[in-house]
């Protein structure tokens, strides 16, 4: 059963995109895979057949088909609507070609701009990845209903407004491309947040990993495609290390380097090599590079802070952020010490607004301990705290904060 | 698919012997742009409007109708023309979106039409 259930997971993509494309709904895409799904548990009793998206395909497209015409029949006692396209012998002489390749179709669809920011993600990972409604509100924290609601509309607006299920062309090329890798970044941030994986946004890395792992492949001369799928990768391959045995949180440069995934590390500096070699930077490749630098550590054994100081130097310039700015100074502090970080810590623009930002006191405490004025630090760590901090780095920075009073 | 791109401008975007400019320039950029969907058959309508002090509305409410000097709505910003496209798919109605001269702040809404 659970085999049987994994082949048809396994094929949803390529299926539902296939279908989408060819009869531009995607409700019915849906609908269609859903019926396949149910037929094939039932038809495949040991075991799922030598070609099961195959297999699913061919059984959806006549569910699709089906469809179609009971809505045509619906329809024609209310108005004298014209026969459905396309004609059933056409559809089934179709169905029984090699299954077309359009799930880059349907990732453009779902990250198209016209779709509200925050929904994409959730559309991407419930058409594409076949998440159920359910998952993506609790990942999302919002109510089920009000989920269903956002995916209901974005689904409507797609079909009402004339979202094309096209590759966009090379004028809309570069927005749409950077939509996409954007969308795929939030789905990837909800999974990363979870170090131990275990909520609601468990299944989200697995998929980013599988989507962005797809993206690269089906887009292999766009270097910011490679980038993120590098940049995920290397982010997945540390995920084993982030945390101690009591559930602390465990900082790059202290992870144990025998719990990383050096098949992730291998596969990550792969794409980022081939991205290096278009010879177009861009935001992606840099954070990715930065964990690059994180993984080298296993050859070299110490981390090469100049490195990432530097990376972080160019990733500000293309794409400013304040967490960008805090971690370039605590790259600083390791690279020339504590009172240098500090200075960098202290140039980052609107103070007061920092001071109320845990990730900046947790730097702040990390810096001040170096430069060897742990009295401060200790008040650092306890603002830190007081700004309700996740578990895992609840109980590290408690336990950095007692290492400092003891 | 036909779609209709509405243009929102600041309502004090051309006051002035500057903002005066500012119109020629942009109503000559929309000259010739009409002018090029026209010849590719893409623009099936479009106009500009005369501004909202111009406006009169007629309103219903519990089957009574009242007419007012004004817009329907005191906003800042107003809807200055339209155009009317039939293009196949909602990205070749924001290519030409994107085309639409506007002065800075102005915005070009793009909203499909019911075909009946």
């Amino acid at each position: 059963m659970q085999a049987l259930a994994a082949a048809i997971e396994a094929a949803r993509p390529r299926v539902v995109a296939a279908l989408a494309a060819r009869f531009r709904d995607l409700d019915l895409a849906e609908d269609a895979f859903a019926d396949a799904s149910v037929a094939a548990l039932s038809a495949w009793t040991q075991e799922p057949p030598r070609d099961p998206a195959a297999w699913l395909w061919r059984a959806a497209f006549r569910k699709a088909l089906d469809a179609i015409r009971r809505r045509a029949v619906r329809d024609r006692t209310a108005f004298d609507t014209p026969e459905p396209e396309p004609t059933p012998e056409e559809a089934l002489m179709a169905a029984d070609a090699p299954i077309p390749d359009e799930r880059l179709r349907l990732i453009f669809v779902c990250c198209h701009p016209a779709i509200a920011a925050d929904v994409r993600a959730a559309l991407t990972l419930k058409v594409v990845c076949g998440l159920t409604t359910e998952r993506l509100a609790r990942a999302f924290l919002v109510a089920e209903p009000a989920m269903l609601q956002r995916i209901t509309r974005a689904k409507r607006k797609i079909a009402a407004a004339g979202v094309p299920f096209e590759i966009p062309g090379p004028a809309a090329w570069p927005d749409r491309l950077e939509a996409v890798l954007a969308t795929l970044e939030i789905a990837y941030a909800q999974a990363y947040e979870d170090a131990a994986l275990a909520g609601d946004a468990a299944a989200f890395a697995p998929e980013v990993l599988r989507l962005s792992g797809l993206l690269a492949e089906l887009t292999p001369a766009e270097p910011e495609a490679l980038g993120l799928a590098a940049l995920v990768r290397f982010a997945e391959a540390r995920r084993p290390a982030r945390l101690d045995d009591t559930g602390a949180m465990v900082p790059p440069e202290a992870q144990d380097i025998g719990l990383w995934r050096h098949d992730l590390i291998d596969d990550g500096a792969r794409l980022l090599d081939r991205a290096a070699g278009l010879r177009r930077s861009g935001p992606y490749q840099l954070m990715a590079a930065i964990h690059a630098v994180h993984a080298a550590r296993r050859e070299s054994g110490a981390t090469a802070w100049s490195d990432i100081v530097a990376l972080y130097e160019a990733l500000l310039v293309v794409r400013p952020s304040p967490i960008a700015a805090v971690n370039r100074a605590v790259a600083l502090g390791e690279a020339q010490g504590g009172e240098a970080g500090l200075a960098a810590l202290a140039a980052i623009p609107e103070p007061a607004r920092l001071a109320g930002w845990r990730p900046y006191q947790a730097a702040r405490a990390g810096l001040l301990a170096k430069a060897g004025r742990p009295a401060e630090a200790a008040e650092a760590l306890r603002a830190a705290l007081a700004l309700s901090p996740a578990p895992a780095e609840r109980l590290f920075l408690e336990r950095r904060l007692a290492q400092l009073t003891d | 698919m036909q779609y209709m791109l509405l243009i929102y401008e600041p309502a004090d975007a051309y006051e002035g012997a500057a903002g005066q400019a500012q119109l020629k320039d942009i109503v000559a950029k929309h000259m010739a742009l009409a002018g090029e969907l026209r010849a590719k058959g893409v623009q099936t309508g479009g106009s500009g409007l005369q501004g909202v002090a111009t406006a009169t509305t007629v309103q219903t409410r519990n089957g009574q109708q009242a007419i007012h000097d004004g817009p329907f709505a005191e906003t800042h910003e107003h809807l200055g023309g339209y155009y009317l496209i039939d293009v196949p798919d909602l990205d070749e109605a924001l290519a030409i979106a994107r085309r639409v001269p506007v002065c800075d702040g102005g915005k070009v809404e793009v909203r499909p039409l019911i075909v009946h």
